[in-house]
């Protein structure tokens, strides 16, 4: 069982924190154009970027759609591919949480929720330098939620032995 | 444990079939289905590429290896299971959370739809499914007597 990243979006669709655990590629196929000007570097930044808000979208249209289906005091939880699963937790302030896992991981809100009361709130929210709004992710990602969290999904997603 | 609806989507994305077994779903009109099997299908699509997990090697004779898509979502009230048959037909069931077996139950719906909808020498391909046999063996399968 294991993580392939994390999200949070705040109200303004922006994502304002993104973490990836690389699981190492195994040389994927570049096709070999010499003349690409654009720096692999450059190019990863630019997937992930796009990546961001291509779940943003699908978060948002499947949310839009479990609220039309079953009601306004319905929420969406999780889909699951063959591949993996995304979890989805939305904070009553229209936070967004969306993690990407393998797809045998169990049910995830509790740990978005976890991550929401006990890493955001206490390291980001309370944070004197933080400000309200995270422009462009501003004020997020400090060093204690990024331990924090580290720590935390060590421990979430620890081998069972 | 109820089967609560079966939407059939065609591969550019159009609504084939829709039709409601059990109360329990928000009712909507025939407009909001389309809009909602239309948006279903682009999510589908975007679900593909987001894929995160290591890159496989593809199967021969595929340039790229193959992701499936949603396969199932989960809300507080539903769950929505989606089988995507070989030729891009899109089978979505809506059911009970706590519902078991929901892939085995729509596998099953996939071969009520062969046997009675592909079969019928009268059914055009990728277009809506007016088939009475189709109807009454669905509502046999699914609508729980009682």
């Amino acid at each position: 069982m294991s993580v392939y990243s994390f999200f949070i979006f705040d109200r303004h669709t922006e994502c304002i924190y993104s973490k990836r655990w690389t699981t190492q590629q195994p040389g994927r196929p570049t096709t070999g154009v010499a003349n690409d000007s654009v720096p692999p570097s450059a190019r990863k930044a630019m997937k992930d970027a796009d990546d961001a808000k291509l779940i943003f979208g699908t978060v948002f249209s499947l949310r839009r759609m479990v609220r039309q289906l079953g009601g306004a005091d319905d929420s969406f939880l999780s889909y699951r591919t063959g591949e993996y699963k995304l979890h989805y937790f939305e904070t009553p302030t229209q936070l967004k949480f969306v993690m990407l896992t393998d797809p045998r991981a169990g049910n995830m809100r509790t740990v978005l929720h976890q991550i929401w009361a006990t890493l955001f709130v206490e390291y980001v929210v309370k944070s004197p330098l933080a400000p309200t709004e995270h422009r462009g992710g501003k004020g997020v990602g400090n060093e204690l939620f990024e331990i924090g969290l580290e720590r935390f999904m060590e421990v979430v997603f620890a081998p069972q032995q | 444990m109820v089967v609560f609806a079966l939407l059939i989507i065609n591969k550019a994305g159009g609504l084939i079939y829709n039709r409601t077994f059990h109360e329990g779903l928000q009712k909507l009109d025939s407009n909001d289905y389309l809009i909602l099997a239309g948006t279903f299908h682009g999510i589908h699509a975007i679900s593909r590429s987001i894929n995160p997990a290591p890159a496989v090697q593809p199967p021969p004779g595929y340039r790229r290896p193959q992701t499936t898509g949603i396969q199932s979502l989960e809300s507080s009230h539903f769950r929505l299971t989606c089988f995507q048959t070989p030729t891009g037909v899109k089978l979505l069931l809506f059911t009970s959370p706590e519902q078991p077996n929901t892939d085995i139950v729509v596998r099953r719906c996939y071969e009520i739809y062969g046997d009675f909808v592909v079969k019928n020498p009268f059914y055009a391909m990728e277009m809506p499914i007016r088939v009475e046999k189709f109807d009454r063996s669905l509502g046999a399968y699914l609508v729980r007597p009682g």
